[in-house]
């Protein structure tokens, strides 16, 4: 029997063989290369497959590949990490990268653009960074990947480098994300520094030391005596910079919707499977570190609940069918940071899987209303495609209804399980209640919008040329979208947690029992595990858990189908209005996404002066030390070059001299003349 | 009789260098109308390659080492096979082998180069014997047989007044240093009684009022390493030998006969006289390495930087980095586990310096048969018409300068970390500053062949050859130190080997 672990490098260079194809023979390639990256995916997906077979045949692995640093303290290394989580993260990221592979034949070559070689060639390197960071068996390897999912997203963004906005804005999705890493790569130091290691799972791994050391019966260092839990907080609120910036949360989630410049595939990609999703994948990750310290949980917790709400108001006002979906993305991993929080480890991944598989349903559908529409993507041209493209409509409806919370789409269980565990934990913790409060009101909110989309796009009377005659698509468009509709409508029942609370059905909540490594794992990397160790209680309202679970599910369902009906009134008509007016002010801000990008470029010049102090320094200080260095040293050369005379005599007359200032000095110090 | 045979065949890699000095010298006696330049190239080649052959065979069948029955001593204990002399005599080998190769080029219109083969043949046999040698007679005899033909290979171009007035100071400055040298020895003899360095040792145990006289000696031993490795002050032949010396001479004499000084070093001051005992008596000779090492090095880095002249710039960095090998001697202390290390890493370094300091000489011995000029300026644009060997030189210098990922940053990586653990942190610091002012020097030499354009566009038209041996010893050199990094493990793990029995 071959050993499916063996094969796990294979899924992460398989992606990125790709890249080296598409790069160095993508132009002499049919379709730009886009067969090498369509094989390297799949051939990565059933790899993937095969490997979550293998650990829920019980089995785990953890091991060390290569070690590319060894010192006395700590060694540098890159390993593989394949426990449940990451098995079906690695199904998911590898899924996702082949449809959307798959859907790009439709959209970049069937369209004509060019550069494809470029094109595929990042989508490869963008799907091996992620697998990479994916199968990571410790934080600097993570680090080290997720910075290059930072790069490919760089490239990608920034595709069409020949306009105005591509480039700019994937130079802010950069910066914007860079300067979370800042934070992050302190993390990855401090980690180092107190624990002597920065591997994710086993004994000597770091959330094992920190648990240990918070039990007293380890020793780390902290900086200057600080106590052990105020320096896990700190260090955890460092990595959590990378998390903020990666994942798009507040107030760093500002380079999210300009990074709708890019190819709509791409955009697919980022928000359902790669870049943004390792944010919160990384706090999974070293869920065990994050629940030993309660503070930095509760900091999550709120600034998801938050990012959830906020980012949700923003999407209202979009008319931007891609606009509408970034905000949607904001708010959504709002809500799995916010479950994070609350210590809803299972529904936060839940939701990603679920948010994984609809998030890319709605872009690559709204792609698929880009061909149709000629790369026109103002909602307020479109109108009436209902009928023109059902298998986008349905699909995409199958999506929009995920996304909304509708039962029994997939988004429904996950965002009500997220919702649940903040609820039932947060009765005793008022910053997690507040998160809950947030995250609940997000609800109709997010129906509203999604909806809105939904009838402006599909409904009504086409109001402009091109929706009333819209190009059509083909099987490579359709293909994708059939897939991910039905995964939008089906994902759901993986952990149908409510129905199994109120009708005692054991056994249903496979996810669950998946991430508790109940078929196979990791000690250490359980969902029990992390329960154990977490700060929460849980509280029931209306009297115990299954009427607490009914109020719960009643609550935001209700919720959502307001928000749905308020948009259907609104907008499912035949020819719908602007009603933003009716919002006054607020309407503004709204549109102006609250300001916040005026609030960091206002940051950003009044920090200026810091930035021109720092140059200073650099210029005068630094390169004055360096430049007065190399002044000192060529000065000091030609001196030393005037000793060179070139006659022998002095020449014999200072070797003499210096021999006896040898010895005089050995001399003495050795005591010889005494 | 057996045994004493087998003992005789450990010396083969000497032996065979020295014969085929013979052979060539008897050649162009006898036969004076058939020797060809070509002829004799090939044969002292082959003669160096079978000697690096047979020397490379050894350390891999574990000849001499600790493991396999120890070393193999001969004449009563005067000369001792070990790892470490196996070791240089590789380096000794291969900067021969590289040298005459290219030599063929360089002396192809030249009346008689038979004998520039014998010479640095027979020179090269000199080191052998010294990397052998375990009796201070001995030394003093092999370092004169490794000098007297350096004087003339240096003042080998009879025409040429540099050449000349070059050999005559290094015959000068070489008189006086071995004057020094044997004084040194004979002071030792006095104090000690003996030659032979484990007499020597054992009686540095107990010298009591002979202290001071046997201290004067040892310090005139330093200055006659000085003089070999070209350390200050005993260092004022090698820029201007170095220079006015035919290149392939000075390549031999900086990376060679430097190489040889050190092995001595290595030998006499660890086996004649151990770092405790002579601490000891009051002689902490260690103490006069360091600061022989911390001037060497400025002063050759610093003076490097301010020349114009690559030949010239490349002499003073030879001096530079005989500094840095010194610390392999200067950062010992007594009973120090990572004593081993720090020696080890200098012999490691003296390796890749023996290639990448070789092929540097080689392509400046290109340069002069191109005839394109000796400063930076000349250099300019030169990659443009000679990509491959400018490329070469651009490893030699990036590996000199010690950037990573070429041999040269591993083997000073580990010299400086080996100094650190040592608890020589300010030597290991001042060879980084070092290495910081060596990089703005080296770099020119690249930014002149890559980036500058020529002075005028017929500067460059005197590149009308293809020298192949001097391409080809340029190119394996360049080759030879690339290699190095992936197999520097088995090299370091040898020179540790070998600076581990000394201790």
């Amino acid at each position: 029997m071959v050993d499916a672990f063996a094969y796990v490098p294979a899924v992460v260079l398989l992606p990125f063989f790709s890249f080296l194809v598409a790069l160095g023979a993508g132009k002499y390639l049919p379709k730009g290369g886009a067969f090498g990256g369509i094989a390297a995916t799949a051939g990565s997906f059933l790899l993937s497959i095969w490997i979550a077979t293998a650990v829920a045949g019980g089995r785990a692995y953890d091991e060390t590949l290569y070690t590319w640093a060894a010192g006395d303290q700590f060694e540098l290394t890159f390993g593989a990490l394949i426990d449940p989580l990451s098995a079906l993260m690695l199904v998911i990221v590898t899924l996702v990268a082949l449809l959307v592979h798959v859907f790009s034949l439709g959209y970049m070559n069937d369209e004509g653009e060019t550069g494809l070689p470029r094109y595929y060639a990042g989508l490869g390197l963008f799907t091996a960074s992620m697998l990479g960071f994916v199968v990571a068996d410790n934080l600097l390897m993570a680090f080290m990947f997720f910075e290059l999912v930072g790069l490919c997203s760089y490239l990608l963004i920034g595709f069409h480098f020949r306009e105005p906005g591509p480039p700019s804005a994937a130079k802010k999705a950069f910066l914007v994300t860079r300067f979370g890493d800042y934070f992050f790569l302190v993390g990855v130091v401090a980690v180092f520094a107190t624990f002597g290691t920065a591997a994710f799972a086993g004994e000597g791994s770091f959330p094992a030391l920190a648990e240990a050391a918070l039990a007293g019966s380890g020793d780390v260092w902290t900086p200057g005596g600080l106590g052990v839990e105020t320096w896990f907080t700190v260090v955890g609120l460092l990595v959590l910079g990378g998390v903020v910036g990666k994942s798009a949360q507040f107030p760093l989630h500002t380079w999210l919707p300009d990074a709708m410049e890019g190819p709509t595939p791409v955009s697919a990609l980022i928000h359902a499977a790669t870049m943004v999703a390792a944010g919160v994948y990384l706090v999974a990750r070293m869920y065990g570190f994050y629940a030993l310290t309660p503070t930095t949980l509760a900091v999550i917790a709120f600034v998801g609940g938050f990012t959830a709400l906020f980012a949700a108001t923003m999407g209202v006002v979009k008319d931007e069918l891609k606009q509408v979906l970034a905000y949607s993305t904001i708010s959504q991993y709002g809500y799995m940071m916010l479950a994070l929080g609350a210590g809803g480890y299972v529904a936060a991944v839940f939701h990603l899987t679920t948010h994984a598989f609809f998030k890319a349903l709605l872009f690559l559908g709204a792609g698929s209303v880009i061909i149709a529409m000629h790369h026109n993507e103002d909602m307020w041209d479109m109108g009436g495609l209902r009928s023109k493209m059902p298998v986008t409509y349905y699909t995409f409806l199958a999506g929009s209804l995920a996304l909304a919370g509708i039962f029994p789409f997939a988004g429904f269980w996950s965002k009500d399980e997220i919702l649940y565990e903040a609820l039932v934990h947060g009765l005793n913790e008022p910053l997690l209640l507040g998160g809950y409060v947030m995250g609940l009101l997000a609800v109709p909110v997010t129906a509203f919008y999604t909806f809105r989309m939904v009838f402006l796009t599909f409904h009504g009377e086409p109001r402009s040329a091109t929706a009333r005659d819209p190009e059509p698509v083909r099987w490579n468009v359709k293909g994708p979208l059939t897939v991910l509709g039905s995964l939008a409508v089906v994902t759901g029942f993986i952990n149908m947690v409510p129905v199994q609370k109120v009708l005692g059905l054991e056994g249903i909540d496979y996810l669950h029992r998946w991430l508790d490594n109940e078929w196979g794992g990791i000690e250490g990397l359980s969902s029990h595990h992390y329960a154990d160790i977490g700060p929460y209680s849980s509280g029931y309202i209306a009297g115990g858990e299954v009427p607490t679970v009914l109020v719960g599910a009643a609550v935001s369902l209700g919720l959502a189908l307001a928000g749905l009906g308020l948009a259907w009134r609104l907008y499912n008509v035949a020819s719908p209005t602007e009603h933003t007016a009716k919002l006054g002010g607020i309407k503004d801000v709204l549109y102006n996404n609250y300001y916040l990008d005026e609030l960091q470029v206002w940051i950003a010049y009044r920090t200026e002066d810091i930035a021109g102090g720092s140059d200073t320094f650099d210029q005068g200080i630094i390169d004055g030390v360096v430049n007065g260095v190399s002044s000192v040293s060529l000065a000091g050369g030609s001196r030393v070059r005037r000793i060179q005379t070139g006659l022998v005599t002095q020449y014999a007359t200072m070797l003499t001299l210096g021999l006896i200032a040898l010895l005089v000095v050995l001399g003495l110090n050795g005591g010889w003349f005494l | 009789m057996s045994n004493v045979t087998a003992a005789w065949t450990a010396l083969s890699p000497a032996l065979l260098l020295g014969l085929t000095g013979l052979a060539l010298l008897v050649v162009d006696t006898i036969r004076p109308n058939e020797r060809s330049n070509t002829s004799m190239a090939v044969v002292s080649a082959l003669g160096a390659l079978a000697s690096l052959s047979v020397t490379v065979w050894f350390v891999i069948a574990g000849r001499g080492h600790v493991d396999a029955g120890g070393a193999i001593t001969l004449l009563e204990g005067a000369v001792k096979v070990d790892t470490l002399a196996l070791f240089f005599t590789a380096i000794f080998a291969s900067v021969t082998a590289l040298v005459v190769v290219a030599a063929h080029d360089y002396f192809h219109d030249h009346a008689n180069p038979a004998a520039f083969y014998s010479l640095t043949l027979f020179a090269a046999t000199g080191m052998a014997l010294l990397a052998v040698a375990n009796s201070l007679a001995v030394v003093f005899v092999a370092l004169e047989m490794v000098s007297l033909p350096s004087y003339a290979l240096v003042a080998f171009l009879k025409k040429n007044r540099g050449s000349v007035e070059a050999g005559l100071k290094y015959f000068l400055v070489g008189a006086l240093s071995s004057a020094v040298f044997l004084f040194g020895i004979s002071l030792v003899y006095a104090a000690t009684g003996s030659l032979v360095f484990g007499e020597v040792a054992s009686a540095v145990e107990s010298l009591d009022a002979l202290a001071g006289v046997a201290g004067i000696g040892i310090v005139m031993i330093v200055g006659g390493v000085a003089f070999k490795t070209a350390s200050v002050p005993f260092h004022f032949w090698a820029p201007e030998a170095y220079e006015g010396a035919p290149a392939p001479v000075s390549a031999f004499l900086s990376s060679a006969s430097k190489a040889a000084g050190f092995v001595v070093a290595f030998r006499v001051f660890t086996e004649a006289f151990p770092l405790g005992a002579s601490v000891a008596a009051g002689i902490d000779w260690a103490l006069a390495f360091a600061v022989v090492a911390a001037v060497t090095m400025t002063l050759g880095n610093f003076a490097a930087a301010v020349q114009e002249e690559v030949k010239r710039m490349l002499a003073y960095s030879s001096i530079g980095h005989a500094g840095y090998a010194l610390i392999g001697l200067a950062a010992l202390s007594t009973g120090s586990a990572g004593n081993e290390a720090v020696m080890g890493a200098a012999m490691a370094h003296l390796l890749v310096y023996g290639f990448m300091n070789t092929g540097a000489f080689l392509f400046v011995a290109m340069a002069e048969r191109w005839g394109i000029g000796r400063t930076f300026e000349d250099y300019a644009g030169l990659a443009r018409r000679a990509p491959v060997a400018c490329t070469a030189m651009a490893v030699f210098m990036f590996s000199l300068a010690g950037l990573p990922p070429f041999a040269g940053f591993f083997s000073k990586y580990f010299l400086f970390m080996g100094a650190i653990e040592n608890g020589f942190l300010w030597l290991a610091g001042l060879g980084a500053v070092n290495s910081v002012v060596s990089l703005y020097y080296y770099s020119r030499v690249v930014r002149a062949m890559f980036l500058d354009d020529p002075a005028t566009p017929s500067a460059l038209d005197a590149i009308d050859v293809r020298p192949t041996a001097l391409y080809a010893a340029v190119v394996f050199a360049a080759v030879a130190t690339v290699l190095l990094l992936p197999g520097f493990g088995p090299v370091i793990e040898a020179a540790e080997a070998a600076a581990a029995a000394l201790f």
